[in-house]
């Protein structure tokens, strides 16, 4: 009897996390700062949007998350710069900047995690490994911090130039957004 | 021990590791398939299907049937982007997420009327729940399709621009020039110039004109994009233009009145002898609109 118990209790240890965690869930995105920095000699430009807007499905242990953000919401404090930069990017044409990332359900619990992120933007899509990001739980939510390290020529884009100097290849976002489980 | 429990072991051991992760799920791998059409329910043959890991970017391609079929197999579990390409339509594209050893399929649909912007997910998953869209997302349908024409027009703005910023450049140049040959022109200490500093001078100023004009051309007949309002020190930028505008009018007319009276062999008298007032009003205005867009203000 008192084997039959232990076993019992050990199948039962076993099993409860993996019921735990194959609990759906879904995440929405509250808010957001997104920010990209563009290096010139002669400048240095951030453009920021609080515009993004996203969603995460946690399902059988495994979360989806899709953030997206319009183009042409980043802003620099300069109209002409931003006509540019939207034209550069051929952001009337592709509208859209679509973020995709996968983890374990396990990684929303917080800490410093990397994900590998597939990112959709100018007609062209781009893989990122390992992009480090920090979570912060803050009870139903959770804050993400942290900088996706992008470039012009992952995305096929002819870098401007200001006095027949381009601007750097690397083109950096910083992130920080709240999500909030539903 | 009683031998009445014992018989039950397997039985309980089997119910509890049924839930537990499916380690092995790897080695036998999940299957995609499915069937592309066209947006008339036709089946599309020889597209190529590419499926890329979202995880590892590791990427596997087949190409569909006559009937437009095509199965991929031995997918380990994740989350995949799902390309379809074929002549004659835009790139469909998708994404999915695979469970361990599951079968799923993932039907797409080319759509040939679409041509613009990226083939946004229009792929339906049907077993697989487990994806966002865009669609879901909440994006009014204007801010995400795509528009052609709005990026052809934008596309000649910044064209036509980066023109005037060259001509602008080769204008002040110019203009440095004029000003530098100035002391040939009207002389020193009441002494008047030389007939060929007099000429050297009017033919510099001359081509500053002709410059200034074709650079202001394509400022002006830029495409205009509207609902946008200016920001930013492109306002000192646009604003300087009341000043140089006419400045470079009145410096090219009191030029003339000035060449004709020196060339007379007269002194600068009148109006003529704010020539050169004007002509430094004008090139500090033109100065200040150019360094507005170049260095951070």
């Amino acid at each position: 009897m008192k084997i039959i118990r232990n076993i019992f209790l050990c199948s039962l240890v076993l099993t409860l996390p993996v019921l735990a965690s194959a609990a759906s869930s879904t995440w929405v995105l509250e808010q957001s700062t997104l920010t990209y920095h563009v290096s010139h000699p002669l400048h240095h430009v951030e453009g920021v949007s609080h515009a993004a807007r996203g969603k995460g499905i946690c399902k059988a242990g495994v979360c989806n998350f899709l953030a997206a953000v319009p183009v042409k919401s980043f802003k620099s404090g300069d109209t002409n710069r931003d006509l540019h930069m939207i034209e550069v990017v051929r952001g009337a044409k592709f509208p859209m900047v679509m973020v995709r990332t996968s983890m374990p359900q396990t990684d929303l619990k917080g800490g410093s995690i990397k994900v590998n992120l597939s990112i959709q933007f100018a007609g062209q899509t781009a893989h990122y490994n390992k992009v480090p990001f920090k979570l912060v739980p803050e009870g139903k939510e959770i804050r993400v911090v942290g900088s996706i390290p992008t470039t012009v020529s992952d995305f096929k884009i002819k870098p401007p130039e200001l006095l027949a100097m381009p601007i750097s290849n690397k083109i950096p976002v910083d992130v920080d957004m709240t999500w909030k489980e539903q | 021990m009683n031998a009445k429990w014992v018989k039950f072991i397997p039985g309980i051991l089997i119910f509890f590791l049924s839930f537990s992760i499916p380690i092995c799920a790897q080695s036998s791998g999940a299957t995609l398939s499915g069937v592309v059409n066209d947006s008339s329910g036709a089946p599309v043959a020889n597209a190529k299907i590419s499926i890329s890991n979202v995880f590892t970017g590791q990427s596997v391609e087949t190409r569909t049937d006559a009937s437009g079929h095509y199965s991929l197999s031995k997918l380990g579990p994740g989350s995949y982007d799902v390309t379809a390409v074929a002549e004659g339509f835009p790139t469909s594209k998708s994404t999915v997420t695979m469970a361990a050893g599951a079968t799923q399929t993932l039907n797409l649909q080319m759509d040939g009327s679409s041509g613009s912007g990226p083939a946004q997910s229009n792929g339906s998953a049907q077993s697989s729940g487990a994806e966002p869209s865009l669609s879901s997302l909440g994006f009014p349908k204007s801010e995400v399709e795509g528009n052609a024409k709005e990026q052809a027009r934008l596309n000649k703005r910044s064209h036509m621009l980066q023109i005037h910023q060259k001509l602008g450049m080769v204008t002040v140049a110019m203009m440095i020039a004029a000003l530098a040959t100035s002391g040939g022109a009207k002389g020193h200490h009441g002494l008047p110039g030389s007939p060929a500093g007099r000429n050297l001078h009017m033919a510099l100023g001359a081509t500053t004109a002709g410059l200034y004009a074709a650079t202001a051309y394509f400022a002006l007949a830029a495409p205009r994009m509207p609902g946008i309002k200016v920001r930013g020190p492109i306002r000192l930028h646009k604003a300087m233009a009341w000043i140089h505008g006419p400045g470079m009018v009145m410096t090219a007319i009191l030029g003339a009145m000035a060449y004709s009276q020196l060339s007379n062999g007269e002194r600068l008298h009148g109006i003529a002898k704010y020539h050169q007032t004007a002509a430094l009003v004008t090139a500090a205005a033109l100065g200040t609109a150019v360094l507005a867009v170049t260095f951070k203000f």
